[in-house]
């Protein structure tokens, strides 16, 4: 038990004050979703790994947990974006370059980039969850030779909710990048796959030994994707998956982001499954 | 430019609309924000917009059903204040006994001049934007949500129960004390004023969103009240979420 | 351990030889049949002798509400709040308060360490006392006998109508300097001092008994009942979670950013934007509620995170027992032992 005399004077952190960051660019990228380029004053660099989040702060509004979109390879400034689904992020679809946000982190354990290299590395990501996933992407493209094959499902609910397509027709066109993308729904000018993005999983041909699967999607999507690895025999410990829950604090006091007895916040958002499938609250 | 604001009357104690007229040093404030447009009634000639429309009081007749509809076509948010506009409130009762025993109390023998509906929500006939809840609503409420629209942000619904606050002021419980408050199914925001005064909460400000009706009833005769009794204290303010 | 005997009547007087070091907190009457910790004000009224106040002690370190900063919407600047080492004297306390205070020191300083709980907890003093348990008080059922002193500077002990005074640290003996009511004496051990309230198992047993109670039946039968009003986490001083909000002045100018504890009872408080809730139900949240007490932190730090104080059950509008929920699910594990041993 961490007692109090342990703790030293310079080790009792602030712990809930922004560091306010300029939105050096901004863009609509569909109805829902906005995309924001910010940088730290100075230019300083975020510091943060594939698959961390930052608490994303407007005065008077509010705070929520938002995942960095962008490779830690990218310097001087970080992206997200975001969904305008509640008071927050309704609000923050007004801001635009050169206003400012408040932001704390990089918080959460990311994706374990040293176990990934050499790997062949399988992305599934169901919506919004192309975000964080994005940042992986992008690192992995950015240190190419160091990783095996680049294998992108993406899967949303219609064409016109799909995210960063200018991204999507680059990894389409590289011939080291296997992109597979579909939509719940198609409509008519619509050439892809249809069908939810489990159907896309039967077809792949994986090296099952040096495959890596990072999930990251809505909450019913996971079990799903989950299940059809495993039948395609993809071990258990091979598969990390990014899970959302509330959080009100990002630095494992608030309480809120627990899974069972594990602060979301601070074990992950990015799981191993192993890790995760003995807590029932999990999936 | 700065919004325009309406207020409009229905069928209502009035309570509320006194209390806004009480908002002295705040009102300043506030008019540097918005412009007032319309209190109340008088809207027949006027083909105004408006950005905001306050609405009070529930609505019960065939003709406040038109004008209603009419508010809502003119208006960009409208607001319900008070009990009786957000669920029916105290006007509501009257919904549990057959509607011509109503008109029959109300009108006595001219009860067939007199179209009566059953007390209404306004959300039950148009679309609210946004409530404030309370019987009567206060100030600082509706402070709270004017100063939200100002902003541009959607005021969140305030969705814990009255203990929560009665709590955080470390209020003793009205149950430590032999009485019986309603206030663990009903919803707060108001910093639980009446337990803080040594009165039961009476379930004002509406009922959370899935109350365990059943656990409640024990609670309250368990702590001394036939079932009727309690049945009616729930039913006081929210015959029109109440399902027993 | 230095012992002295100090009379009753000369209570006031240390309490206010103690107001040298720094504010005294301690015990007083609230309402008709509560008690709550104040600031002293006046010595006199001061109550040793009591069984629960309100709120925990834990509101003193962890404010109820907490301004975090001030915030201008004019400029997009804030200011944080300034939280104050200042020395302070917690006159009166409870063994299993106390050992809620070095847990809620884990909770607040693990991993990353808060200042603002450091800050009000650097220099806070303890003088603890004995209290004959009520019909809710249970602490004895996980690990805390009424004269444990971990954590106090100076222990309390009441014998007939006077108190024994133990010098439990050097801080302690440092606030007594100068007071001169105190006589040297033997210890003496005061019996008859019974706890009404019992957990069946030694609390060393609880997690495995936990262990298997996940799918038990015993929550459903307790989500009937209760009404999801939150008082038990909003009273218990082992419970830390907290909300944040934002809030705006009518000049919607200025405003501040504050934190206020929150509850894992209430509905909302796993639920997500877009509806999804990780705990939809009574029965899931009481079942977390329980197991963040006898499991999931128990598991790792080796001790119940209950100190069983009986807050959650005495201001429990629907009389939910923690104990009995505990005795049942011990019950019920018993039985199904049985089964497993007569099928074989
Ligand atoms: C690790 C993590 C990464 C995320 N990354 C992104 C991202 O890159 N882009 C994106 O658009 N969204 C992301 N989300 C979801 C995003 O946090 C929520 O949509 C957002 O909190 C909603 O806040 P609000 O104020 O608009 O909504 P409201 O419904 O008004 O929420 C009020 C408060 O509840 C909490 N809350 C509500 N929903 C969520 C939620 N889904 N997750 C966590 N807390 C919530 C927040 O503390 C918020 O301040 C992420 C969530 C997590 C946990
Ligand atoms: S007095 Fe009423 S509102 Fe306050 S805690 Fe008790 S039941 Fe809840
Ligand atoms: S305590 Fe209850 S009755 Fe009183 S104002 Fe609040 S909700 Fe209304
Ligand atoms: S105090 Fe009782 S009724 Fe209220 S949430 Fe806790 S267990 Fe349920
Ligand atoms: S769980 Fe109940 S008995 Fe245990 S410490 Fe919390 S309030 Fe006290
Ligand atoms: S977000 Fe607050 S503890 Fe994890």
């Amino acid at each position: 038990m961490k007692r109090l005399q342990e703790v030293k004077s310079n080790e009792a952190l602030d712990l809930y004050y922004p560091t306010m960051c300029e939105i050096v660019d901004a863009k609509q990228l569909t109805d829902l979703e906005k995309w924001y380029e910010l940088k730290l004053p100075g230019g300083q660099d975020l510091g943060h790994e594939p698959g961390q989040f930052v608490e994303v702060s407007a005065f008077g509004i509010g705070e929520a947990p938002i995942s960095i979109s962008s490779s830690p390879s990218k310097e001087g400034s970080f992206e997200l974006c975001i969904r305008q689904v509640g008071t927050l992020t309704k609000v923050l679809k007004r801001y635009e370059k050169g206003d400012t946000l408040g932001i704390r982190g990089p918080f959460g354990k990311g994706y374990p980039i040293e176990k990934m290299y050499g790997k062949d590395i399988l992305i599934v990501a169901g919506g919004i969850g192309l975000v964080p996933l994005r940042s992986l992407i992008n690192f992995v493209l950015d240190n190419r030779q160091e990783f095996g094959r680049l294998i992108i499902l993406y899967g949303a609910k219609n064409p016109s909710e799909l995210l960063f397509t200018d991204e999507l027709d680059v990894w389409q066109r590289r011939d080291d990048v296997e992109l597979h993308v579909t939509v719940d729904q198609g409509d008519p000018s619509w050439e892809g796959n249809t069908g939810v993005i489990t159907t896309l999983i039967p077809e792949l041909d994986l090296n099952l030994n040096k495959t890596i699967a990072a999930i990251t999607g809505p909450p019913i999507m996971y079990k799903f994707v989950v299940m059809s690895l495993k039948s395609k025999q993809l071990p258990d410990s091979h598969i990390y998956l990014s899970l959302e829950r509330r959080m009100k604090c990002g630095v494992g006091k608030c309480g809120h982001c627990q899974i069972n007895g594990v602060y979301c916040c601070q074990e992950g958002p990015v799981f191993n499954y192993v890790d995760i499938k003995p807590l029932e609250e999990a999936l | 430019m700065k919004p325009k604001v309406a207020f409009f009357d229905f069928t209502s104690c009035e309570g509320c609309q006194l209390n806004k007229l009480n908002l002295e040093n705040d009102l300043l404030d506030i008019l540097k924000h918005v412009e007032i447009v319309e209190f109340r009634e008088a809207m027949d000639d006027k083909a105004d917009a408006y950005d905001i429309a306050f609405i009070e009081g529930s609505i019960s007749s065939p003709s406040c059903v038109e004008r209603i509809h009419d508010i809502r076509r003119r208006s960009k948010i409208l607001v319900a204040l008070g009990s009786c506009a957000v669920n029916g409130g105290v006007n509501a009762m009257k919904n549990l006994q057959p509607i011509d025993e109503v008109r029959e109390t109300v009108y006595g023998e001219d009860k067939y001049l007199f179209a009566t509906l059953p007390a209404m929500s306004v959300s039950s006939i148009v679309k609210v934007d946004y409530e404030v809840r309370g019987c009567p609503m206060t100030q600082q409420d509706f402070l709270k949500l004017l100063v939200s629209l100002v902003l541009g942000k959607q005021a969140p619904r305030y969705d814990s129960p009255v203990c929560v606050e009665c709590k955080l002021s470390e209020n003793e419980c009205l149950y430590n004390r032999g009485m019986v408050c309603l206030g663990p199914i009903t919803r707060g925001g108001c910093d639980a004023i009446c337990p803080s005064f040594g009165q039961f909460c009476t379930g004002c400000r509406g009922l959370l969103d899935e109350p365990n009706y059943i656990g409640m009833l024990e609670v309250m005769t368990n702590h001394g009240i036939s079932l009727d009794e309690a049945k009616k204290r729930m039913l006081l303010f929210n015959s029109n979420e109440v399902q027993l | 351990m230095e012992c002295y005997s100090l009379k009753q009547s000369d209570v006031p007087a240390l309490i206010d030889h103690l107001g040298a070091y720094g504010e005294v907190i301690a015990p007083h009457r609230k309402g008709d049949v509560s008690y709550s910790f104040e600031p002293v004000k006046d010595s006199e009224k001061v109550v040793l002798e009591y069984n629960r106040t309100l709120l925990p002690l834990k509101k003193c370190f962890l404010p109820p509400t907490e301004k975090l900063m001030d915030f201008s919407l004019k400029d997009m600047s804030y200011k944080p709040t300034e939280v104050p080492i200042k020395p302070a004297v917690y006159f009166g306390i409870h063994s299993y308060e106390m050992q809620s205070i070095l847990r809620l020191d884990h909770s607040m300083l693990s991993g990353k360490a808060e200042s603002n709980y450091f800050n009000r907890r650097k220099k806070s003093r303890f003088i603890g006392v004995s209290f004959s348990p009520d019909e809710y008080h249970f602490s004895e059922s996980v690990g805390i006998s009424i004269e444990e002193m971990e954590g106090f500077d100076l222990y309390l002990n009441k014998v007939s109508d006077d108190y024994q005074l133990y010098i439990i640290s050097d801080k302690g003996k440092d606030l007594l300097k100068g007071f001169d009511k105190l006589i040297q004496a033997e210890p003496i051990h005061v019996e008859g001092r019974e706890f009404n309230k019992k957990i069946r198992y030694h609390y060393n047993r609880l997690p495995r008994v936990f262990q298997y109670a996940y799918h038990s039946k015993v929550w459903a039968e307790v989500a009937e009942r209760c009404v999801g009003c939150g008082s038990c986490n909003l009273t218990c001083p082992t419970c830390f979670c907290f909300d944040v909000n934002d809030q705006v002045e009518v000049t919607a100018e200025d405003g501040m950013r504050r934190r206020s504890w929150d509850s894992c009872m209430l509905s909302t408080f796993a639920e997500v934007a877009g509806g999804e809730n990780f705990r939809e139900h009574t029965l899931n949240r009481t079942r977390h509620r329980l197991y963040r007490k006898f499991k999931y932190i128990t598991d790792e730090e080796g001790l119940p995170w209950c100190v069983g104080c009986g807050r959650c059950t005495a201001f429990c509008p629907a009389d939910i027992s923690m104990v009995d929920i505990i005795n049942d699910l011990i019950r019920e594990d018993e039985k199904a032992q049985f089964h497993k041993t007569v099928r074989v």
